[in-house]
This record gives C-alpha cells, sequence and structure tokens, in this order.
C-alpha cells in the first residue's frame, strides 16, 4: 500500500504539474481538494484519467468521488480493492 | 479624419539574449514567480502563456491606468500544449484525453490569462494572421483609439518555439535568413501624450506578394511620402532578427526594439518580412 500511495503521488505532481511539492511532503490523511492540496474540478478530471489509464478503474457512480477523492488515503483504498491493472 | 494620436506609453519584451543554439533562439525568461505569485494559476500555464502574460505585466508595471483593451497577437499560438493534445488524440486512440493541454492549447489563452490576473473584464481579443498578427492587433487598437473608443489599452504578441514546429518549418525554408526565434513584446498604448510617452504611431501596412527588393523598396517609399516621412530611418528585419531570430510575430520586437535600442527622435520605419508578408510600421519617437 506504500508503494501505491507513493506512485499516486508522483503522478498527481506530474500530472497535475504540482511545482515546488516533492512525494514526501503529501500528507497521507490530509484533504486533496479545497484547504489541504487546494485542487480544483480540472485537477479531478485529471485524478479520473489516472485511475483509468493507470489502474483501469472507471468510476461508476459519481457521487462516491468526493468521499473517494478526499486524500491519498481514500484514493489509495479505493484503488487497491478496484484495480484491474 | 481621426479624432487622437496613438502613443506608446509603455512597453516590455521578453526575448532571446544569448547566441542561437543549432538554428535556433531560446526567449531569455524571468522567473515567473516574481510574477505571477499565485502558484495555482502558474501551474496551468504552459511556458508560451507564463512568457506573453508576464510580458504583459512587465508592461503594465508602476502604470497606474487601466487598459480599455487587450489586444494579443499570435502566429501558431500555444503550440507546445497543441502538440502534447494532439499526441494525446493519438497515443491514447482519441480516448481519455487530459483536460488541461486542450484547455490550454487556445490561441486566446494568453490574452485570457492576462485579463483574469488584471481582473480585466473589458474587450479582449486575439489575432491569428500568421505574418500579419500584431500588425492586425495593433490595426483594432489603433482604429479604438483613435475613434476615442478607448484611451489606454494593451497590444501585445507571443509565439513559442517547438522542435516539432522547427523541424516543419525547416522543411518550408523558413529558418533560411534567420535562426528561428521566440518571444513576447506588449505595448501599452493611448490616445494622450504623457511626460513618460516614448512615440507616436503614425501609420501601419501590410502587403503581400512575391515582390523583389526594389519592388518592396519602392512600396516602402511610397509608404512613407504618403506619411510625409521620407526622412525616416529605417529599421529593417535585418537589424533586429539577429537577435530575436525568425518568427510570425517577430515584428513586434521589431518595435520594441526601434523604440528602446535605436538612438535619436524622428520618424522611424519599422520594416519586417515573413516569406511573402511584408509589414511597415511607421513611428515618430519622441526620445532618443
Amino acid at each position: 500500500m506504500d508503494q501505491l500511495k507513493k506512485e499516486l503521488k508522483e503522478a498527481l505532481i506530474q500530472a497535475l504539474n504540482l511545482e515546488d511539492i516533492t512525494a514526501e511532503e503529501i500528507v497521507d490523511e490530509d484533504p486533496l481538494f479545497g484547504d489541504g492540496l487546494g485542487l480544483d474540478s480540472i485537477d479531478a478530471l485529471e485524478i479520473i484519467l489516472i485511475l483509468e489509464r493507470n489502474y483501469g478503474i472507471r468510476l461508476t457512480k459519481p457521487e462516491e468521488s468526493k468521499e473517494i477523492f478526499y486524500s491519498i488515503n481514500t484514493l489509495a483504498d479505493f484503488i487497491g480493492k478496484n484495480r484491474k491493472k | 479624419m481621426n479624432k487622437y494620436s496613438v502613443y506608446i506609453q509603455s512597453l516590455a519584451s521578453i526575448y532571446p539574449q544569448d547566441e542561437a543554439v543549432e538554428g535556433r533562439f531560446s526567449a531569455c525568461e524571468p522567473d515567473y514567480k516574481e510574477w505571477i505569485k499565485d502558484a495555482g494559476l502558474r501551474r496551468r500555464m504552459s511556458r508560451i502563456v507564463k512568457m506573453g502574460v508576464t510580458a504583459a505585466l512587465q508592461c503594465l508595471q508602476n502604470i497606474s491606468e487601466k487598459p480599455e483593451a487587450i489586444i494579443t497577437a499570435t502566429g501558431l499560438g500555444c503550440l507546445a500544449d497543441s502538440e502534447k493534445f494532439l499526441q494525446s488524440i493519438g497515443s491514447h486512440h482519441e480516448e481519455l484525453l487530459s483536460p488541461t493541454p486542450f484547455i490550454q492549447s487556445t490561441f486566446n489563452t494568453i490574452g485570457g490569462q492576462i485579463a483574469l490576473l488584471l481582473g480585466n473584464k473589458a474587450y479582449n481579443t486575439t489575432y491569428v494572421h500568421r505574418a500579419f498578427s500584431f500588425e492586425s492587433a495593433l490595426i483594432d487598437g489603433l482604429m479604438q483609439l483613435q475613434a476615442g473608443d478607448a484611451g489606454s489599452l494593451l497590444v501585445g504578441s507571443v509565439d513559442e518555439l517547438t522542435p516539432t514546429a522547427y523541424h516543419i518549418l525547416a522543411r518550408m525554408g523558413v529558418w533560411r535568413k534567420f535562426p528561428a526565434g521566440e518571444g513576447a513584446s506588449f505595448f501599452l498604448l493611448g490616445n494622450q501624450k504623457m511626460e513618460r510617452t516614448i512615440a507616436r504611431i503614425v501609420a501601419v501596412d501590410m502587403v503581400s506578394g512575391d515582390f523583389s527588393q526594389d519592388q518592396l523598396a519602392e512600396k516602402r517609399l511610397n509608404f512613407l511620402q504618403k506619411n510625409n516621412a521620407s526622412d525616416a530611418a529605417v529599421v529593417s528585419d535585418d537589424m533586429f532578427k539577429p537577435i530575436c531570430g525568425e518568427y510570425q510575430t517577430a515584428s513586434s520586437f521589431g518595435l520594441w526594439y526601434a523604440c528602446t535600442q535605436l538612438n535619436g527622435a524622428g520618424f522611424v520605419l519599422i520594416a519586417n518580412s515573413f516569406l511573402h508578408n511584408h509589414t511597415m510600421v511607421l513611428i515618430e519617437k519622441f526620445k532618443g
């Protein structure tokens, strides 16, 4: 799981062009949107692409995405349970 | 009859300041963090967007008036993001396309980002007419200021060079005369002469065709005579393109060059050619 989280953080940094932030600086339980990393709706679309391209996961229930995308922990947990590749 | 004359009140340029490497110039870029403080905005901006926005902000530095229009020009637009987006269409079989390069690949991204940063909701237009892009933007600004529809506005251009564009345009012979280049130049124009006013824009003209050097010289002479400026100094692209390189909106750097690097006051003609497209911008400089 730790490896998955590290991989996820690196994918986020690259896809979202997060300047001056290293994977170590992203706290697993901090919120990704709003107060935490300060991501927004366009970033959410980029995360959806990461899920589909890297892990073969297609989100079918948009109402659950707020919970899934809350933090690195929730995202990694969801990927761990649903990944197809 | 024009109600007002048009003046250059302020200007800024981001341009190459080192020698060309393997036939290519690269713009000497400032530390963008100093100009675009919001990291959230900055991280979505590609290189050309940061270059254009920063040149515009530098032009407006220490300026109190708010531009009543933002008019930008680009020959090829946000090339790097356009290439990224097109490559992504191919590599991902037209599915799962990333939204950011698409958003940033549009030609008017730079004008839009300048407006967002300034909180400016005025007229905002981008001209994309290859080698006539900058002059088209300039004419739009001139018409608004001459008619008194605006008192102050921002006009500028930006183009970036990518490896792909370099190779494609090399095949077309675009870099035969000068190395490939890039850059961003912005001008704050107004219709009131001030203490800081640098020059008056007298006239702008564009001609297209496969002219001989003699025919071109005759066209330039006619343009000068028509504007009672036969004694104008001439800044040809032989003077400024060895610095900025060749690109579709290099004439805006030519205007910046004539205003800042040329000694003496008086009429100056900035004469530019890009393939078969030729432009003439006549200014009257007030400061040496």
